[in-house]
């Protein structure tokens, strides 16, 4: 009855379970933090450039080019069981199609407590382009500063940390910069 | 070592070696069982998979392990994180959503019912944070990824319990000899 494989059996079983019921807690601890913190966004300047299209270069592909200052301080975020942020910065707007477009310009992953404190002045990082090739009669776009916060173990979750206070409309195309 | 066991498996006969394999069986079965009810409920047809390459990381990394949901009613969004299969492709892709943009459905009177409103046509790139350019490349021709490629975006995540999969697909003897290890016990096994 008490075989030496019975007994490895039970011990290894009896880990695992205690193991995995730790890990449940400590997923669960996640809830208790509910850190919503905000900071600023302000767009500093729009250009819309005429381009060559990506996949196709005889055809017109309207860029925009966005800079903007963002400031905030996530550090309420990282807890315990954070092991890192994925801020991103996207822009929302509905262009005269009636399309819905949520475009992301820029991210950045933050991986400790001391990092989390943002303060950048840039432009876009990716391309900007509107889906019908011209922003030309676009409705203005609003910003926004969106956070995930990736757990060590447990559920992903998702917040917005900036916004900007009005819509910003984007400028007439230029053909060059 | 193993003629103790033979005589006791010789002991006990045909039926009990029967009811061993009827217990296996069961085992398998509620598995399988337990895989397809996930996937019913989370509307994914794979709702736990295991990441196999680095263009996640630092999120995840090879052998992490994660959970999927795929609501039919809701949108995807950006900044979640995606598993897609483009037809043509063996293996899913785990990567961030870039870009998202819904094309309202046009207004017919006769289709419209007074539950269901249909959701939006969602056209959607991707991009792996590991990666510097985003996912066209991938996507073997088609210019934007839709809502039928996708398997589900991820809810949890657990780290490093899938790499057994991963040994088992890098080593297949080792595959063979678990799964023939635990057959034997689940036959000579006494209680």
């Amino acid at each position: 009855m008490h075989s030496i494989f019975s007994r490895i059996n039970n011990v290894s079983a009896f880990l695992s379970s205690c193991m995995m019921a730790l890990l449940a807690a400590i997923a669960l601890s996640s809830f208790v933090f509910t850190a919503d913190p905000h900071g600023d966004l302000a767009i500093s300047s729009i250009k819309v450039v005429s381009s060559n299209a990506r996949r196709y270069p005889n055809k017109k592909q309207d860029l925009a080019f966005v800079h903007f200052n963002v400031t905030a301080d996530l550090t309420p975020l990282f807890h315990w069981n954070t092991k890192q942020l994925f801020l991103y910065l996207e822009a929302e707007y509905t262009n005269k199609q009636g399309v819905k477009n949520d475009v992301v310009i820029w991210d950045r992953i933050v991986r400790r407590k001391e990092d989390a404190v943002i303060n950048f002045a840039g432009k876009n990082k990716y391309m900007f382009r509107d889906i019908s090739s011209t922003f030309k009669n676009s409705p203005p776009a609003s910003y926004s500063l969106k956070y995930n916060v990736m757990p060590y173990v447990g559920l992903l979750t998702y917040g917005e940390a900036a916004r900007t206070t009005e819509a910003v409309a984007f400028p007439p195309t230029q053909s060059r910069l | 070592m193993f003629t103790e066991e033979l005589k006791a498996f010789k002991r006990l006969g045909f039926r009990h070696v029967l009811l061993q394999v009827l217990n296996f069986a069961s085992v398998i079965a509620s598995g399988l069982m337990i895989w397809k009810g996930l996937g019913i409920i989370t509307n994914s047809e794979s709702p736990i998979v295991v990441v196999l390459s680095g263009s996640m990381e630092p999120a995840f990394y090879r052998g992490d392990l994660l959970f999927l949901t795929n609501p039919a009613n809701q949108l995807y969004q950006t900044g979640d994180i995606t598993v897609y299969k483009i037809p043509g492709a063996d293996i899913p892709i785990v990567h961030r959503v870039l870009e998202t943009h819904d094309t309202k459905p046009k207004q017919s009177s006769k289709t419209a019912s007074i539950s269901a409103v249909p959701l939006s046509r969602q056209r959607l790139l991707t991009k792996g944070d590991n990666n510097y350019v985003d996912d066209i490349e991938l996507y073997k021709g088609l210019e934007w990824l839709e809502r039928k490629h996708i398997v589900g975006k991820v809810r949890g995540f657990l780290p490093y319990v899938g790499y057994v999969t991963i040994a088992m697909n890098d080593f297949p003897q080792l595959k063979y000899a678990l799964l023939g290890g635990l057959g034997l016990l689940a036959l000579i096994q006494r209680e």
